[in-house]
């Protein structure tokens, strides 16, 4: 993958600026995820959250754009390195960071763990670890909408290497065939795991080259600008609400960290990673703001009252008790129980 | 009748005809020398079992034939019994078994088909042995429901057995101790609460002079003992003459059963064994009246030490026809013993001693110094009156008193 | 009651439940304008229509996680995957996917689905169309597994499995869609979990699943006439649901326990089953637990070669007139 410059790609050939309260918002989200996930890096680096996490750093604008245009209705299905899209859903950091330390006030109470977040109350219908998975159950869950004509939409978040997974094909063909509402999310940020994308891909685009393949325009975005992103969301959004059906999107960008917490990612060229990190999403947008005439203060209140919920959310999380043992047997049925026999 | 090659070993599986000292047409009567026998370790003559004519023989001297051959065929002169009931035919039995087949044991687990969770645990629980059950699965393995069956059989229903083990009067109210019965002896008392319920028992008493038997004896016991090493008793000697006699008196023999008195074929005789704080057994001894005074010392000797050794067979210990009690040991004078169900009759043995007595001869009475012991038996007053069992025992005092020992014992 | 043949009453269940509860759909790969291969779902189509019973294309990743998302978010699907050895293909969606985001959500959301499937042999179609998979779904915690054996009970127990909050895994036994039984009339709900006594008897406990529950109950038949034999006879119904405490009571009667089994021999349901009574009857067995199975091959194609594999009456009776003293 090359690493030029991208122009905003919007999907109906005009680009469209949110509106400030929007802007701030997309700003507040996108720290939010930061500050989340940094803090999960260092509560790591303590030894308190235990297993592994992949963190989205670096990549904050894709789910950010979404969570904002998104109604509060909708579902999200995301991947494993899913802190971002349920943060971005209304899911509490405090849930989230006490699922990554284990603890009774985490989103799931320690039994799914960092691959795992969900908040129904949110629509954000889990994190899956099973790459591509996630994909046909997002098309379900628009079959659920479509049937229901509620106009809900689902939208699927998921990495540059689902793409070559069946699963991933046999979603889009499912989706397309039944214009389903559900947008697939592709987040490029050019690495399947510890691979470059493109010496496993048959197309340079991994998402946007096979939409053709499923009757779908091609849909190639800056991931890493927010508004660009946030457009792009809205229309697919429509789209789908619309009865048009899917949407496949390729969103380009980057993840600061390596693939897990166990990777440092030494793979990658310092060249590419430093040209990655001149791109950091939320230092440009923030220029961009007070190039638009937000005042500065106003977002220096937004990272302080952002920091000050973390350090609380983090607080929280810390004295939250370890769960029971006793939720281990159970959960498994309806009923709450775990019996397979009398 | 047919006169068969006897077993005359436990390991013995065949005979040689040494000598006849009969032929076809002679008349003989019961115990009259037939033929000798040899084998690798012994031998020994075969008396007539009836008073009769020799019909046929059929193998000849010199001959070697397996256990159970037929040897002679003997026309019974007197119809006492009918032919149907007679004694029958000893090729149609099945040999004493051969040691092989008799497994010493020591516990349960080598009993030859092996025990499963289920019977084990029924075991455990009501204090069994394998040796109490009879099989019927393959090669006769005892299953749970052999055992249930068994227990169904043995024990009354719970209040039942409690209440015939359970005093019907008052105790004194003094402090107690508690000797529980086990359930040998549990089933001990079920037995004979029954047998004096079901059976009105008569008791009658015949003093026996037993010094022929005692001069036998002491001339053969210290060669007995090296030969065999036990003691010879006089239970052998009483136990042949019991079934000499039962040979007359074939209701003595029998169960009461379906209104009427059922004549059993053969003398299945139970010698009663006691176990000291194990209770008593009755082992039997199968067709018992073609037994001569010394395989019936065999016999004895066998199934007392299988049942001190607790490996008694549940064949061992069932289809007993006539039981004999020996108490001689205990010293006592006189015993009124409970029958064996579903038998009519049973003889208790009581202790001979030498006392002075009156005896006839050619110069008139004198006293002598004999060897006298009580036979006392108890009948059921159902199968017989008091005439015929008196008469019963009159002839085994006879045979007692009378046969040349000398010659039978050898 | 009615007469139906078992494929009729997958359809007929389908259809009581779909009446009942708009919330319940249906997808699958010639499930709706076909019919079904097997023919168990004709007329769906025509009574409910196209946006209720719907065709897929062959995706069985799709059809499963497009039954898993409608599940999560308000819906009853019924998902039907053709022959059963093709869970093979979307097994992440069932034993991945389905079976654990309950758990792994701290119970956030229910999947109230129902995955049936043709299970088993006997139709000649050759190794990947024929084996007989319970044990695969037993052996995943999360699922609930059902196989009946009778038109009646295929009637009741995906009427249940429709209704029930938990995805099931519903196996239809293809060599008995022919087979014919009275069916109650009007709406039949049977439970899930349950096991029958079909027959009684004194000698030993056969436990049998699916098409080896009428091949069961012939052999108890010849058992008795033949070898004085006399057995209890149980259709277990569902394995999990596992009904323990009819198995544990109809084999401590008897003291003896065979299984027959349709699957190859390793870890079958009847390997559970057998696992269970060691461990909780053991003092009350009067010998061997038994287990008569399709020996541990793939099924060969050719009839004769099929027949010999399956368990026949015929070596059900012989196998258990050798065992049972």
């Amino acid at each position: 993958m090359n690493s030029t410059e991208f122009q905003a790609t919007p999907v109906n050939g005009t680009a469209r600026v949110p509106d400030e309260a929007t802007r701030l918002r997309l700003y507040r989200t996108m720290l939010q995820v930061r500050y989340v996930e940094k803090r999960a890096y260092d509560l790591f680096m303590q030894n308190l959250i235990k297993g592994t996490s992949h963190l989205a750093l670096g990549q904050e604008a894709v789910a950010a754009a979404f969570g904002v245009a998104m109604r509060a209705d909708d579902y999200t299905f995301c991947s494993y390195r899913g802190h971002a899209h349920t943060l971005v859903r209304g899911a509490s950091m405090a849930g989230v960071l006490g699922e990554l330390m284990g603890r009774e006030c985490g989103l799931m109470r320690g039994k799914g763990g960092s691959m795992h977040l969900t908040s129904v109350a949110h629509g954000a219908m889990g994190s899956y670890a099973i790459v591509g998975a996630h994909l046909p159950i997002a098309a379900g869950a628009a079959w659920s909408a479509q049937y229901r004509k509620s106009g809900q939409v689902a939208v699927c978040f998921f990495g540059d290497g689902a793409t070559n997974i069946g699963a991933f094909h046999e979603a889009l063909n499912l989706a397309a065939v039944w214009k389903l509402p559900v947008v697939f999310v592709c987040e490029n940020n050019h690495y399947m795991e510890y691979t470059p994308i493109g010496a496993v891909t048959a197309v340079p685009h991994p998402a946007a080259d096979r939409a053709a393949a499923y009757g779908l325009e091609p849909v190639l975005v800056n991931g890493n600008d927010a508004d660009v992103m946030y457009d792009t969301a809205c229309h697919s959004l429509a789209r789908a609400r619309q009865g048009g059906g899917p949407s496949l999107i390729e969103a380009l960008t980057y993840r600061h960290g390596g693939h897990s917490r166990a990777d440092p990612g030494k793979y990658r060229p310092q060249e590419e990673v430093d040209a990655w990190l001149a791109r950091d999403p939320i230092p440009r947008y923030r220029q961009r703001l007070m190039a638009a005439g937000i005042e500065e203060p106003v977002l220096m209140v937004i990272e302080n009252e952002t920091l000050q919920a973390l350090d609380e959310a983090t607080r929280v999380a810390r004295e939250s008790p370890l769960p029971s043992v006793d939720i281990a047997g159970t959960g498994v049925w309806a009923d709450g129980g775990a019996a397979w026999r009398n | 009748m047919n006169v068969v090659m006897p077993q005359l070993g436990e390991t013995v599986a065949e005979g040689t005809i040494a000598a006849w000292h009969v032929k076809v047409g002679d008349r003989v009567e019961v115990d009259d020398l037939l033929l000798d026998i040899e084998t690798d370790k012994v031998a020994t003559e075969i008396p007539a079992p009836l008073a009769g004519t020799i019909d046929e023989i059929l193998v000849a001297e010199g001959e070697t034939v397996v256990v159970g051959t037929v040897l002679a065929v003997i026309r019974p002169d007197a119809v006492a019994v009918d032919p149907d009931d007679a004694i029958p035919d000893s090729d149609t039995q099945s040999p004493l078994p051969v040691a092989e087949n008799l497994t010493p044991l020591v516990q349960p687990s080598a009993y030859p088909a092996p025990l499963s969770p289920a019977v084990r645990r029924l075991f455990a629980q009501h204090s069994l042995n394998p040796f109490m059950v009879s099989g019927t699965g393959a090669e006769r393995r005892i299953k749970r429901s052999d055992v249930l069956e068994y227990l169904r059989n043995q024990t009354a229903e719970p209040e039942q057995a409690a209440a015939l083990t359970t005093t019907t009067g008052e105790m004194p109210g003094e402090d107690t101790t508690f000797v529980p019965f086990n359930l040998v002896r549990r089933m001990t008392a079920l037995h004979m609460v029954r047998s004096k319920a079901v059976s009105p028992h008569v008791l009658q008493a015949m003093e026996v002079d037993f010094t022929n038997v005692a001069k036998v004896r002491a001339k053969h016991s210290e060669s007995w003992r090296e030969k065999t090493g036990y003691s010879l008793t006089f239970l052998p000697f009483i136990a042949r003459a019991v079934c000499l006699a039962i040979g007359d008196f074939p209701h003595i023999n029998a169960s009461v059963a379906d209104g009427g008195l059922r004549l059993h074929p053969h003398v299945h005789l139970a010698i009663a064994v006691d176990l000291g704080r194990e209770g008593l057994v009755a082992p039997v001894i199968k067709t018992a009246e073609s037994l001569s005074v010394a395989r019936f010392a065999d016999r004895i000797h066998a199934l007392t030490m299988k049942a001190r050794a607790g490996s008694l067979s549940n064949a061992d210990l069932s289809g007993g026809t006539y039981t004999l009690s020996n108490s001689g040991a205990f010293g006592t004078l006189i015993t009124a013993p409970i029958i064996n169900q579903p038998q009519v009759a049973i003889l208790s043995i009581d202790a001979i001693s030498k006392r002075p007595v009156v005896v006839g001869g050619p110069q008139g009475d004198s006293i002598a110094i004999r060897s006298i012991g009580i036979l006392a038996q108890s009948f059921d007053h159902r199968a017989m009156d008091g005439a015929y069992a008196a008469a019963f025992l009159r002839r085994v005092k006879a045979i007692i008193e009378e046969s040349d020992w000398l010659r039978k014992l050898i | 009651m009615a007469e139906l043949s078992y494929r009729e009453a997958v359809a007929a269940a389908i259809s009581q439940e779909m009446a009942r509860d708009p919330n319940v759909v249906f997808l699958g790969e010639d499930i709706a304008a076909a019919g079904g291969v097997f023919k168990t779902t004709e007329g769906l189509l025509q009574r409910f229509g196209p946006e209720r019973v719907r065709d897929t294309p062959i995706a069985e990743q799709a059809i499963i996680g497009a039954a898993m998302g409608a599940a999560m978010t308000g819906l009853r699907p019924i998902a039907e995957i053709m022959f059963a050895d093709f869970f093979a293909v979307c097994w992440d969606m069932i034993a991945n996917q389905i079976a654990k985001a309950r758990y792994m959500s701290d119970g956030q959301y229910n999947l109230p689905l129902v995955i049936r499937t043709a299970n088993g042999g006997g139709a000649r179609f050759g190794a990947q169309h024929s084996q007989s998979v319970e044990n695969w779904a037993m052996a995943v915690p999360g699922l609930k597994v059902v196989a009946p054996s009778s038109p009646a009970d295929i009637k009741g127990l995906l009427a249940a499995a429709i209704r029930d909050d938990d995805p099931v895994v519903f196996f239809e036994q293809k060599s008995l869609y022919a087979s014919k039984g009275e069916v109650p009339d009007g709406e039949y709900v049977d439970e899930l979990g349950t096991a029958k006594v079909l027959r009684n008897g004194a000698d030993v406990t056969i436990v049998a699943l699916a098409a080896m529950v009428p091949r069961a109950l012939q052999a108890a038949a010849i058992l008795q006439q033949e070898h004085g034999i006399s057995a209890t006879v149980v259709d277990l119904r569902s394995l999990v649901p596992l009904d323990t405490q009819t198995l544990l009571d109809e084999v401590q009667k008897t003291g003896r326990l065979v299984t027959v089994e349709e699957n190859p021999r390793l870890c079958g349901w009847g390997a559970e089953i057998a696992s269970i009574v060691a461990e909780e009857l053991i003092w009350d067995l009067d010998g061997p637990i038994i287990r008569i199975t399709t020996p541990h091959v793939p099924l060969p194609s050719a009839d004769m070669l099929e027949d010999h594999v399956i368990p026949s009456v015929g070596r059900i009776v012989q196998t258990i007139s050798r065992t049972i003293d």
